[in-house]
């Protein structure tokens, strides 16, 4: 073998792409060639410098606006559409604003959240929608699967430095599928989950610092659902892509059970 | 053969079973999307721009797909979708240019690389021309034989195999002259 052939071969070698009887004859000429076993070298090198770069994984955020889009095109889950709602131009205004506060707060992914205390701020929102995205896009999605509350409740004893309140809402059309962990700024929460349809719901729960409940404030972000109040003591923050209202009914009937517990 | 699987017409209004299809099929080569759509734009914002403007470009194209291998397809129209958002950017400049213009490098801040060897062969890799920044990317980064990089980039395999050539020596050069000879472990030339 001459040494252009030779050198032409070298990259498809490394590659994998000759047959067995093409590898062996380039090794045998590989023998008589130092320069083209230092171009098979130089190539090895670059591929091992190139395969130790992080990878960087698609974004949760990128997956909730594909998420967001494939579900308006499919026409799955009716619009989340609050009560004042006057007409389809103010609709699109607010998709138009949602997707613009989406493009602005890419930015913060993934950085420090400060300021949790602001009700409703577009990172807080962000974080909340993560959140469900672990637990919508995930393959498990709950790390303890459990319809009885009597079973999750306690799976967070040692995990978590808290004790949450667990309700089965199955009587609301909301019945428990089970609790996970998750971690927003720095800190270990719990997150329940609970089934409405094909759709599920979201709840992350944390001792409050305020005293005092707050009425759920129900909102809808980038086509999700989102309710955050204080009861009983805890911070609630639910998602979902369940529409407002039935976001609504969810956050009354978990304060309901809740009341009725005490 | 030129983007065959964008001839068709595209489809405005998927069903919603075509919709369930492509989920299946297609959302789990999102990452490979965005990790392509990333060396393409090298940044963050833009890429995710990219990557999901291709994603409903694959969507209204989907009904074309007949079952070849699903990534190549998907990457093939997130290359697609990047000429096109560029013709669209540099329309007043001549496409040469554009192509040519030095890279920026990875912001250091904005990458998630950590130490300065990554570093250095990720800003390597940035500075490449465009053709053989892509063709690196496909073949070492998102390992793909030279058939499927052949339908990505819509070039015949020989192309390929020369072009890949061409993009390694490149490369040696621009890291031989980043790193010392103990970090990039290049044969002296």
């Amino acid at each position: 073998m001459d040494c252009p052939t030779c050198e032409e071969m070298v990259d498809a070698y490394l590659d994998g792409e000759l047959t067995a009887t093409e590898s062996a004859d380039f090794e045998r000429a590989l023998d008589v060639c130092p320069e083209c076993r230092k171009r098979l070298e130089t190539s090895k090198a670059i591929g091992g410098l190139m395969r130790d770069l992080p990878v960087e994984p698609a974004p949760d955020l990128l997956r909730a606006r594909i998420e967001r889009e494939l579900r308006g095109i499919a026409g799955r889950t009716p619009v989340a559409r609050p009560s004042n709602a006057g007409g389809g131009e103010r609709m699109r205004w607010m998709a138009m604003a949602a997707s613009l506060i989406v493009a602005v707060s890419i930015g913060w992914a993934g950085g420090t959240l400060t300021g949790r205390a602001g009700m409703g701020s577009g990172s807080d929102r962000d974080e909340m929608v993560a959140t469900y995205m672990r637990v919508a896009s995930s393959e498990h999605a709950v790390d303890v699967a459990s319809t009885d509350r009597h079973t999750v409740k306690p799976w967070f004893a040692g995990r978590i430095d808290y004790s949450p309140p667990v309700q089965d809402l199955t009587s609301a059309g909301f019945p428990l599928e089970g609790g996970r962990l998750d971690v927003v700024d720095g800190r270990k929460i719990s997150v329940l989950v609970y089934r409405h349809g094909q759709h599920r719901v979201a709840l992350s729960l944390w001792p409050a610092t305020e005293s005092g409940d707050t009425a759920p404030k129900v909102t809808s972000y980038n086509g999700f659902s989102l309710a955050q109040w204080r009861h009983g003591g805890f911070k609630m923050h639910a998602v979902s892509d369940i529409a407002a209202n039935e976001m609504a009914d969810f956050a009354a009937a978990l304060d309901r059970a809740t009341g009725e517990d005490r | 053969m030129a983007r065959m699987s964008e001839a068709p017409t595209p489809d405005t209004r998927p069903d919603p079973g075509t919709v369930e299809r492509f989920r299946a099929l297609m959302l789990p080569h999102l990452d490979a999307a965005y990790g392509f759509a990333r060396w393409l734009t090298r940044d963050p914002v833009t890429a995710q721009d990219l990557a999901q403007e291709a994603m409903l470009r694959a969507l209204r194209y989907f009904h074309a797909f007949r079952g070849e291998e699903a990534r190549p397809w998907l990457l093939r129209i997130v290359r697609n979708t990047w000429v096109d958002q560029r013709a669209k950017r540099t329309a007043d400049q001549p496409l040469e240019m554009a192509e040519n213009q030095p890279a920026d490098g990875l912001d250091p801040e904005q990458s998630a690389v950590a130490g300065d060897r990554r570093r250095q062969v990720a800003a390597a890799l940035a500075a490449l021309p465009t053709d053989m920044r892509q063709i690196l990317v496909l073949r070492e980064i998102q390992d793909l034989p030279y058939k499927q990089i052949a339908t990505v980039l819509d070039l015949p395999i020989g192309t390929v195999m020369s072009r890949l050539a061409r993009a390694r020596e490149r490369m040696a050069v621009e890291l031989r002259g980043r790193l010392g000879r103990r970090e990039h472990g290049l044969p002296d030339l």
